[in-house]
């Protein structure tokens, strides 16, 4: 159990006391023990042969406090009335914790939700859960805010009319059964399903309606990896990847670090390789990519290379390992033939590349004793996977790859060659009924032709989801679904773990269980809550229960299930060996001298997704800090070719498909790559996401020579228009000299490299001014709370940001005020660019208030309304606050973010100021009125909430006892939070540490969060 | 030898008018009802000061984010606007405490109309600490008051300092104004046939009988309170600028801000007296009284602190540059070529090149020219005071936080709002008291002063 989790069950404990002695902590009484076996403890089904007493009441009152939460009517009556008899387990003013399984992506992260008074308030990762340990994505974060999102669906309708569930489901059983008689098709349309038990009630639904199909997409998926993979080693289940013991990684256009498969557990692994207090293990990170991703920004050495050439680029590396393989495998003849005309010197001189980076590429991989791994992105093309699984054979990587956790499909995903051909179906009139289960074709697949046309000549056609899209408005029957945080479910995305989905809170609308919807259409029964419920329960017991031999009764072992959330499931770890089955075919694709476009996810909202959610759409852009927009990439080189600047609008034409979008010239794109993420200009959906950006979905084709992702011989044209993107941050070229390297010349950044801190460990410090004070310091007594982030491990994935802007009830303002230089985040990841345009050096930095001892907001506040506490916080009192902003002004960080209007009701018309979505805010955190100063409070209500389990608990406050949110949520474990005062605590260390720094440290401030410089590790002669 | 004399004294008051004859001019514009003219004019600042009020209640009702104040830049018009207001509001007292203290008697024609400008300036810069609040509706925070949460100010922050010495500034020069008009409500009471005017006037002129006990004490009183009253003169701007110098930031944090901002307040404020100088004598037919040698002297203070003022914009350069502080030295090539190089060459040329001009005596007393001039001192102090303000904010220490402020409708309203009151309070002064000091100008009028020679 690691320590963060032991902190998180110390809030879930209570401490009880029967008497004032028990209290005072008299010995006598014995009672210290009494509580500490908590509900929470770790729990392995399989060693257990019995349980407790006190541990099956403690469950028994646990299940009875979320069914009490689950069944309690949340509406809001209006008044407040205390409880004449509260539900056992709630507690007004503590917090309940429940494990479940998220569902934003086809991840299925394991969740623990916060639950306050019924209502769920925050969303982190359940840190037992092996998926993700204790970590979750951005988008997790933030999904909380769409179960109270005002756009969802309330009841069913029929024609856009409101109607009852009772009519809909006997009207759309009998248009089955009519459907089913005439001999027509009922097509299912779902995203991915992970859940073995939907699975099952799809086998149902196909049983009694033997006409069904099932269509299950992902519009960003890696049925390229997978197929590359099946094609080597016979079966799809591609293994976890052991980051953590990579020391060299070539990632090829893969977005591991920033939004490909599980980048959570990965930036998790790879941060361990980044470790300042074992400079020698640290991993060396190659980058080949076409436009500049995430783990571009992070990688040590990044090569341009547009994803095209990529076949060509591992074909070369290929032949030149396999001269000095430390496996020797003998290749197919066909292969051996073709690999041999390929060289990495004709490569790097054709495509411009650097040979002495591709020498270095070639040593580090070949290195003896170092583990090298070659990862591609699922972009590329199944031919790319192909090799680079070759080639990791060839590398012995394969010792990298964890089979335990390898992936499993529980229901094969559809290809988008699929949909184009339901298109020509669906418009053949031989479809009968169309049921959309949550997802959205319509959207997404724009080349299967005309939607609407399709689906008017289907007689049935019908969406569940949550909130209403584009499919769902060409369709006759709309029903609402529960949102996942009111659903039961289960998932298995993995070999090794079987997660459960548990309500969090009674369903705020009429709405349904979609799987639950489907079963009682289906069996026929009455759709109650319990429905789907009892038949997880039921298939849980026949599978998982049965498949474990629990000696525990079943009802027992389901309690503890769903209060773990997940079941780990035992799987043997295996060697593959690689069969050549099918000669490789190289995809002819022609290229001419335009541009390849990439098409790539948005970090945030997906594929569109979560365009609702104002905070993803309000979370800036990690690379390019653009918020509210898509935009088109295109390398400094080529704008300035085509007389182009940010926000010039272009027509692009790929083949046949045009589209007019505004540009951002972006720092290390190839030149002959422009990208444009997708996910955006979504016309139907609720008021924050409609017609934001640009609806990029009609390039997507399957009528493609690469994979969909990718298009050659793409043109593009300046229209004249213009379009302003908003970013967070002043966009500056890389070589304007006037502002060049500024963060390296003001010590905003200091870095160094692995190999010069190695041998002068203390290179950082000889530098340092030598501050001194005439007067005497003020002296902490106590606790002195300090942050250290640690700059090696940080890769600005932003789910910080988000994590703190759920925590803290931080407001959306919406695009015009994010263009006044108005966000409220309290948290930010600057982002510096140095070096070439065409080959940047980038750095991160998370920015947050520095709790300064020497606060320079403090003397300045006319009021006192930002002051200093005895624990080393710079506070801010919002009630005494006039807002004068003379606080931000002088604040050198400028991390005070000002409430210029009423933000709960300013954006898009109170959007969010309803009767539902303010129940989303921290009761614990005090929601800011207009004119009010606020900023990072190092999460002053957690500090507190440790404070009063401290004193009732008569003992000191314990260091590393609080988690900030913003480290709770850091995958990378990058934040470090505690008591500086302790010796012993790591944040003391890190304030210590050789490569700790603070930020305009001249300006004698004495902030209280420390960095630690990032290392590059780069080979010494380039540094 | 020359055949100059330059001990003898020279004459302030133009034709030697006899003394009935200042008081009949003086009091005309107090006698005659207001023309036309008058109306048009009051009308117009009525209409600026109606456009001030429609900003300033949307930015109550809405909030100060209809301006264009943002992250970076938290302070924007609005304490530009106050600085300017309390620049102008600085000539008056100068004039009448300083110059009289100095025994300047071409200051008589002027001190009353400067000193009114005084009242009305610090009262229009008033108007913007409290609107530029987020919540003004608690600004009285900033007053120490006892209270039983044991709230209390911070006596470290300028922004309280200059509650204090705005606040004492205006009792000050308001009082010093008063007592200076008691002898002319005198005058005007006994004047005045009107019963309504007679008992307004009684009042105000405390019983004043022109004994010459009155006139000792009272001349005993004008010199204390011009005593007090020149100190204020030097702390106001002192203390506006220590709410930049006090902080951190590169571009505020200079020693140079408090004689350079008091420079600067005296060089706009008289400016703004010699604009509104110009209009008062043609119109009011005081040529005689407010003399083109009044005014050639007022220009030679214009040239003087402009003079100051541009020394101070060159020495700023310098000592960033020998800082060594690369945040600072960035600050100021920002100002002169960053993105807002526009205001900062409009403030160069208004401020620094355009009144060196009054270094040739035609144009110090070429009427039309000064005129033209004292506008460009204008702008180019309001200039002055956004790019300190602005430029030093928007591109600070951390490159990832600058931004550009782009001010917006409301604020320009708020703005032409400020003139608008200004301006309408100096057109009501102008009709209902003495814009010229009968008591003092009769004072300087040629052998009005016992002289020994000749005799």
């Amino acid at each position: 159990m690691s320590e963060n989790n032991k902190n998180q069950n110390k809030k879930i404990e209570k401490s009880f006391w029967k008497s004032l002695e028990s209290y005072q902590n008299d010995s006598k009484l014995n009672l210290e023990n009494e509580f500490e076996e908590g509900v929470t403890d770790d729990f392995n089904p399989s060693q257990l042969n019995g349980i407790s007493r006190r541990k099956f009441l403690a469950l028994l009152s646990a299940s009875a406090a979320f069914t009490a939460a689950g069944c309690s009517d949340y509406h809001d009556q209006g008044e407040i009335v205390p409880y004449t008899n509260r539900p056992e387990g709630i507690l007004p003013g503590s917090s309940n914790y429940y494990a479940s399984t998220c569902n934003g992506c086809s991840v299925n992260c394991g969740i623990l939700i916060k639950t306050n008074l019924g209502r769920p308030i925050k969303i982190d990762g359940n840190t037992e859960n092996p998926i993700n340990n204790g970590k979750i994505c951005a988008k997790g974060q933030a999904s909380i805010l769409d179960l109270y999102d005002p756009s969802r669906i309330r009841k069913p309708l029929l024609n856009g009319r409101e109607t009852n569930w009772s009519e809909v489901d006997n009207s759309i059983i009998a248009e089955l059964n009519k459907v089913s008689e005439s001999g027509k098709k009922i097509v299912l349309v779902t995203h991915s399903v992970h859940s073995p038990t939907f699975k099952s009630v799809l086998d149902k639904f196909l049983e009694k309606y033997p006409a069904a199909e099932v269509y299950s997409y992902e519009l960003f998926n890696n049925h390229n990896r997978l197929d590359g993979w099946e094609r080597l080693y016979g079966n799809r289940n591609f293994p976890k990847i052991r980051f953590d013991k990579a020391d060299v990684i070539l990632s090829l256009e893969s977005d591991f670090l920033g939004k490909e498969d599980n980048f959570i557990e990965n930036t998790r692994l790879f941060a361990k390789k980044r470790d300042v207090n074992n400079p020698d293990e640290f991993s060396r990170l190659y980058s080949a990519e076409g436009s500049m991703s995430l783990t571009g920004m992070n990688a040590d050495y990044r090569f341009r290379v547009n994803p095209s050439n990529q076949i060509e680029f591992v074909l070369s590396l290929l032949n030149e390992l396999r001269k000095n393989a430390r496996v020797n495998i003998s290749l197919p003849d066909d292969l051996e033939s073709l690999v041999s005309n390929y060289s990495l010197s004709r490569f790097s001189e054709e495509k411009g590349i650097d040979q002495i980076k591709l020498n270095y590429l070639l040593e580090d991989l070949l290195k003896p004793g170092k583990n090298a791994l070659v990862y591609a992105g699922n972009a590329l093309p199944l031919e790319v996977h192909y090799v680079v699984n070759i080639i990791n054979e060839i590398l012995n990587s394969t010792n990298l790859y964890a089979h335990t956790s390898a992936a499993v499909e529980v229901l094969k995903l559809n290809r988008h060659s699929d949909f184009q051909a339901l298109g020509l179906e669906l418009s053949s009139g031989n479809v009968g009924a169309f049921i959309n289960l949550g997802s959205n074709p319509v959207y997404h697949f724009q080349d299967a032709g005309d939607w609407k046309q399709h689906l008017s000549k289907v007689a049935l056609t019908l969406s569940v989801v949550v909130n209403e899209n584009e499919t769902s408005e060409n369709c006759k029957y709309v029903l609402p679904a529960h949102h996942y945080l009111e659903s039961w479910g289960d998932s298995q995305t993995t070999a090794d773990v079987y997660s459960l989905r548990q309500p969090v809170i009674a369903p705020l609308y009429n709405s349904r269980q979609t799987e639950g919807i489907l079963l009682a259409w289906t069996t026929g029964q009455t759709y109650t809550e319990d429905l789907y419920h009892n038949y997880l329960m039921e298939n849980f017991k026949s599978s998982i229960f049965a498949e474990n031999k629990s000696p525990l009764a079943f009802k027992n072992y389901w309690l503890l299930a769903l209060h773990d959330g997940f079941v780990k499931i035992k799987t043997e770890d295996k060697t593959l060996t690689p069969e050549f089955t099918t000669p490789l075919q190289i995809p002819n694709s022609s290229k001419s001298n335009e541009f390849t476009l990439s098409l790539t996810e948005n970090y945030f909202i997906g594929d569109g997704r979560f365009a609702n959610n104002g905070w993803l759409q309000e979370l800036p852009h990690p690379v390019s800090k653009i918020t509210w927009d898509n935009y088109l990439n295109i390398s400094p080189k080529r704008a300035n070719d085509l007389n182009l600047k940010m926000g010039d609008m272009v027509e692009v034409t790929s083949g046949d498909k045009k589209l007019e979008v505004p540009i951002l010239v972006q720092p290390g794109m190839a030149d002959d790559v422009i990208s444009i993420e997708l996910g955006y200009g979504r016309t139907n959906t609720g008021e924050v996401g409609k017609n934001v950006g640009f609806n990029s979905n009609i390039f997507l084709t399957s009528n493609h020579t690469n994979t969909a992702y990718f298009y050659n011989n793409v043109s593009i044209k300046k229209t004249g228009n213009f379009h302003k993107l908003i970013s967070t941050q002043e966009h500056h070229a890389v070589d304007d000299s006037s502002v060049k390297d500024f963060h390296k010349i003001r010590n905003i950044i200091q870095e160094g490299t692995v190999d010069q801190y190695i041998n002068d460990p203390e290179f950082l410090q000889h530098h340092k001014h030598k501050i001194f004070s005439i007067t005497e310091e003020h002296k902490y007594e106590g606790n002195k709370w300090a942050m250290a982030i640690d700059m090696n491990k940080c890769t600005s994935c932003s789910v910080c940001v988000a994590s703190c802007n759920v925590e803290n009830n931080v407001p959306v303002v919406g695009k015009d005020q994010v263009e006044n230089g108005r966000e409220m985040q309290w948290m930010r990841l600057d982002r510096y660019y140095s070096g070439t345009p065409e080959d940047p050096e980038v750095s991160n930095q998370p920015m947050l208030c520095q709790h300064c001892d020497n606060a320079p907001c403090e003397n300045v506040c006319p009021v006192n309304a930002t002051n200093h506490s005895t624990d080393g916080l710079n506070q801010m009192v919002y009630n005494r606050c006039v807002g004068t902003r003379y606080c931000a002004n002088n604040c050198p960080y400028k991390v005070r973010r000002f409430n210029f209007f009423n933000f709960r009701d300013y954006f898009a018309d109170a959007y969010y100021d309803n009767e539902v979505t303010p129940l989303v805010n921290n009761p614990e955190v005090t929601v800011r009125s207009r004119g009010v100063m606020e900023k990072c409070s190092f999460c002053i209500q957690r500090i507190m909430e440790a404070r009063s389990t401290a004193i009732k608990e008569n003992r000191e406050l314990k260091t590393d006892e609080v988690t900030t949110a913003c480290q709770q949520a850091c995958p990378a474990d990058a934040i470090v939070f505690g008591d500086m005062n302790d010796e012993n605590s790591a944040v003391n260390k890190l304030r210590k540490h050789n490569l700790a720094y603070h930020v305009l440290e001249e300006t004698n401030v004495k902030p209280n969060v420390t960095y630690i410089a990032k290392l590059r590790n780069i080979h010494s002669e380039d540094a | 030898m020359s055949s100059i004399d330059y001990s003898r004294e020279l004459s302030v008051i133009e034709g030697k008018p006899a003394l009935r004859e200042i008081d009949d001019l003086i009091a005309k514009p107090l006698e005659t009802k207001p023309n036309i003219k008058f109306f048009i004019g009051l009308g117009i600042t009525l209409t600026m000061l109606a456009i001030g009020v429609i900003a300033i209640g949307l930015s109550f009702y809405y909030g100060t984010g209809l301006w264009g104040n943002n992250n970076p830049v938290g302070w924007g018009f609005p304490i530009v606007n106050f600085v300017f207001w309390v620049g102008i509001g600085h000539a008056g007292t100068l004039i009448s405490a300083i110059l009289f203290l100095l025994r300047q008697k071409w200051r008589n024609g002027i001190a009353r109309f400067a000193e009114g400008m005084t009242i009305f300036a610090v009262m229009t810069a008033l108007i913007f600490p409290l609107i530029h609040v987020g919540r003004p509706w608690l600004a009285g925070y900033l007053m120490p008051y006892p209270n039983q949460h044991s709230l209390w100010v911070n006596f470290t922050s300028p922004l309280l300092w200059d509650v204090f010495a705005v606040s004492t500034y205006f009792t000050v020069s308001f009082i010093f104004w008063y007592v200076g008009l008691i002898p002319d409500f005198a005058v005007l009471r006994d004047r005045t046939k009107t019963k309504i005017k007679k008992a307004i006037y009684s009042v105000f002129s405390l019983g004043w009988r022109n004994s010459n006990r009155h006139w000792q004490h009272y001349e005993m009183v004008y010199l204390v309170l011009a005593g007090f009253a020149t100190p204020l003169v030097l702390s106001v701007h002192t203390i506006v600028s220590f709410d930049f110098a006090v902080s951190i930031l590169p571009g505020w944090h200079t020693t140079i801000f408090p004689p350079y901002f008091v420079a600067g307040a005296v060089f706009s404020g008289f400016a703004m007296v010699q604009n509104v100088l110009i209009v008062i004598r043609k119109v009011f037919n005081y040529e005689h009284i407010i003399t083109i040698d009044t005014l050639e002297k007022m220009n030679k203070i214009i040239v003087l602190t402009g003079t100051l003022v541009g020394y101070a914009y060159a020495m700023e350069f310098f000592i960033a540059w020998y800082s060594g502080v690369q945040a600072e030295q960035f600050t100021f090539v920002n100002r002169a070529f960053g993105p807002y190089a526009w205001a900062y060459w409009i403030m160069i040329t208004c401020n620094v090149v355009f009144p060196q001009l009054f270094w040739s005596k035609k144009i110090r007393r070429s009427i039309p020219v000064m005129f033209v001039i004292a506008v460009f001192v204008n702008v180019g102090m309001w200039f002055e005071r956004f790019v300190i303000t602005v430029t030093s904010l928007s591109r600070d220490f951390l490159p990832s936080s600058w931004a550009y402020y782009t001010p917006t409708l409301t604020d320009f309203g708020i703005l032409i709002g400020s003139f608008g009151f200004f301006f309408t309070f100096v057109l009501l002064f102008s009709k209902t008291l003495p814009v010229v000091s009968i008591a003092e100008v009769k004072a300087v009028v040629d052998g009005s002063q016992p002289s020994h020679e000749g005799h």
